[in-house]
């Protein structure tokens, strides 16, 4: 074993096992703080499609995660069994983000940003003012994930159902990226001119990204509603949505681990911070940290922390 | 493949008063031409004549204000771009367009994605259907990168190609999408006598691969030495056509170009 797959193995160890060993111990904040880095996480790799592979900004992706929580919220209120939530949450939040898709089709830079973050901000204004169905700014109550008779509960639980989702999403989105569609998105987002002079119908390649966007953040909305078991719009501002948008541009633009360093770093470290330095001043600077790291990054390593490497072929030169 | 529509000697491309203004300017103005399948033809002209306008109508990059383009006895103005280059059309373009982030290879391989149909299901599931239609992509890609000379830089980065070998992979690109025509802008621009060269040779190459030639061209040696004929616009008007050799000999063509800058 190389100690590259060594180094491996024992992360993926620790993933699955440490949280388990620390329980109900003085750390189990600690799982809690992991299971919120892998809905980010989830986010993250759902973004990616939109951002990374295709390039196109979205600054208010968070609408999606709201869409999957509320879904949840509901589906709950009417008993609706998970079987039925679960296709009925990611459609509506698919069918929500083709609606949003189709109008900014033809938008780009600035302007793509501004619709989408002003498209995000409507989505939790309606959310707070529709109060017959989502109880408006007082929040809702989410049961637990219920399957048949077994029911989910617990941070561990959720826990591993997350892990298990960003595993799902790591492999679905090394498999796209490695296919005729994946090359597609990329393309566009390297020249959409080009892209379209050479075969590729655009739009829907375009839209294409969007839904899959949509299908991951409608799956980390349902869990952490059903998790946490109370929805607010509180939960879905804007903030959230740059910061999904800044795990993208630290890890990465179009790479699955680089996306996912990103969601380890700005979704853990605000959590961890908050923890050691609960009661110190400096409590109130961790945002600025946050910040400064940003533009480091940018400046000087705008290629992100961990850069996608494009997949090597083997050549033969007597093809030739 | 569709097989070519029309008997023998139809032609493969027909224009009929072909327009494109904007605004007031009238890029492109009342052009007609025919090509004949097999023929390498270039248009050429003075800077800002409506050379690189005439290819975009062509490839439904602008609408076209008027007129038709017949493609295999197809109406194909107005189209979508990606419309018309599944019908047969490909071009590359004056400034080089690559996927700069991609290697030389996946640029080849985005080119065959009109002629593939792998969607979501069969790469997520690895179905047979997604190994084996990634492996004939694969090889058609390396094949052409070896028909323009550039295998070996496969792995390469298209930002990390020398200019002249960018040219040649668009060019291979262009061909993966299996074009009946191929439009080139300006395949020689800044390019040095030896590249000039080589790239005149594979402009034949790709002729006597079945596929016909329309290409934009200011090197007149470049454009005496490798046209069955061709066109002069000026002004977004056809001023002349024919063999090389008489149409530089054309006193229209000499005015037109007399006192002009030739860029
Ligand atoms: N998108 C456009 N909008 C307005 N004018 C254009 C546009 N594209 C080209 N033109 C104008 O059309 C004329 C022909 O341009 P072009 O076709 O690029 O010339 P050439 O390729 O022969 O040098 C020029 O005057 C140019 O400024
Ligand atoms: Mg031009």
């Amino acid at each position: 074993m190389t100690p590259v797959s060594a180094a491996k193995w024992a992360g993926l160890a620790a993933i699955l096992v440490v949280p388990a060993l620390l329980g109900s111990g003085n750390y189990a904040y600690l799982v809690q703080a992991g299971g919120m880095i892998g809905l980010y996480m989830i986010l993250a790799l759902g973004l990616n499609f939109t951002m990374g592979y295709v390039g196109l900004f979205d600054l208010g992706y968070i609408a999606f995660f709201a869409a999957g929580a509320y879904g949840a919220a509901i589906c709950g209120a009417y008993n609706v069994p998970l079987l039925i939530e679960l296709p009925l949450t990611v459609a509506f939040a698919v069918l929500l983000r083709l609606g949003l898709g189709v109008s900014i089709l033809r938008l780009r830079g600035d302007y793509l940003a501004i619709v989408t973050m002003g498209f995000g901000e409507i989505t939790r204004l309606v959310i707070n003012n529709l109060d017959s169905i989502t109880n408006g700014p007082k929040g809702m109550e989410v049961p637990p994930l219920q399957l048949f008779s077994w029911t989910l509960s617990g941070n561990l639980g959720y826990y591993y159902l997350i892990a298990a989702c960003v595993a799902l999403g790591v492999i679905g989105s090394r498999r796209l990226e490695d296919s005729r569609v994946g090359r597609a998105w990329v393309a566009i987002r390297e020249d959409e001119t080009a892209a379209r002079l050479s075969g590729i119908s655009v739009n829907e390649h375009k839209l294409l990204a969007f839904t899959i966007s949509a299908g991951f953040a409608a799956v980390a909305g349902m869990i952490f509603a059903h998790w946490i078991q109370f929805v607010t719009p509180e939960s879905f501002v804007f903030w959230e949505s740059i910061l999904i948008v800044s795990m993208i541009v630290l890890g990465g633009m179009g790479s699955i681990y680089g996306v996912l360093l990103g969601a380890l770093i700005l979704g853990g470290v605000p959590q961890i911070l908050q923890v050691f330095l609960a009661g110190s001043k400096w409590i109130d600077y961790r945002y600025f940290f946050f910040g400064v790291v940003l533009v480091v990054v940018v400046l000087f390593r705008p290629e992100g922390l961990w850069p996608h490497k494009r997949r090597q072929a083997e050549l033969h030169e007597e093809a030739a | 493949m569709k097989t070519a529509g029309g008997g023998k000697g139809a032609p493969l491309l027909e224009v009929r008063q072909l327009s494109q203004h904007f605004g007031g300017l009238k890029a492109l103005d009342g052009v007609d031409l025919d090509l004949s399948q097999g023929e390498i033809v270039s248009v050429i002209g003075p800077n800002g004549a409506g050379k690189t306008t005439f290819f975009n109508v062509m490839t439904g990059v602008y609408p076209g204000t008027e007129g038709a383009i017949l493609f295999n006895g197809e109406a194909v103005r107005g189209l979508p771009s990606h419309e018309v280059i599944r019908r047969g059309i490909a071009r590359t373009f004056q400034n080089i367009r690559l996927f700069s982030n991609m290697t030389a290879l996946e640029n080849v391989m985005v080119g065959r994605h009109c002629r593939t149909r792998n969607g979501l299901l069969a790469p997520l599931l690895r179905l047979p259907a997604y190994y084996e239609e990634e492996r004939r992509i694969e090889a058609a890609a390396k094949d052409l990168l070896g028909f323009v000379g550039l295998l070996s830089f496969g792995n390469h980065l298209a930002k990390n190609l020398p200019y002249g070998d960018q040219r040649r992979l668009e060019i291979a690109r262009a061909l993966a999408t299996e074009p009946k025509l191929i439009i080139l802008d300006e395949p020689t621009a800044g390019m040095n006598p030896a590249e000039c060269e080589r790239l005149v040779e594979l402009i034949r190459r790709i002729r006597d691969r079945g596929v016909t030639v329309l290409l934009i061209e200011h090197q007149m040696r470049v454009v005496m030495g490798i046209s069955d004929r061709v066109v002069v616009l000026d002004y977004g008007v056809k001023i002349a056509e024919g063999k090389p050799l008489e149409v530089t000999k054309n006193p229209r063509v000499i005015e037109a170009y007399l006192g002009k800058e030739c860029d």
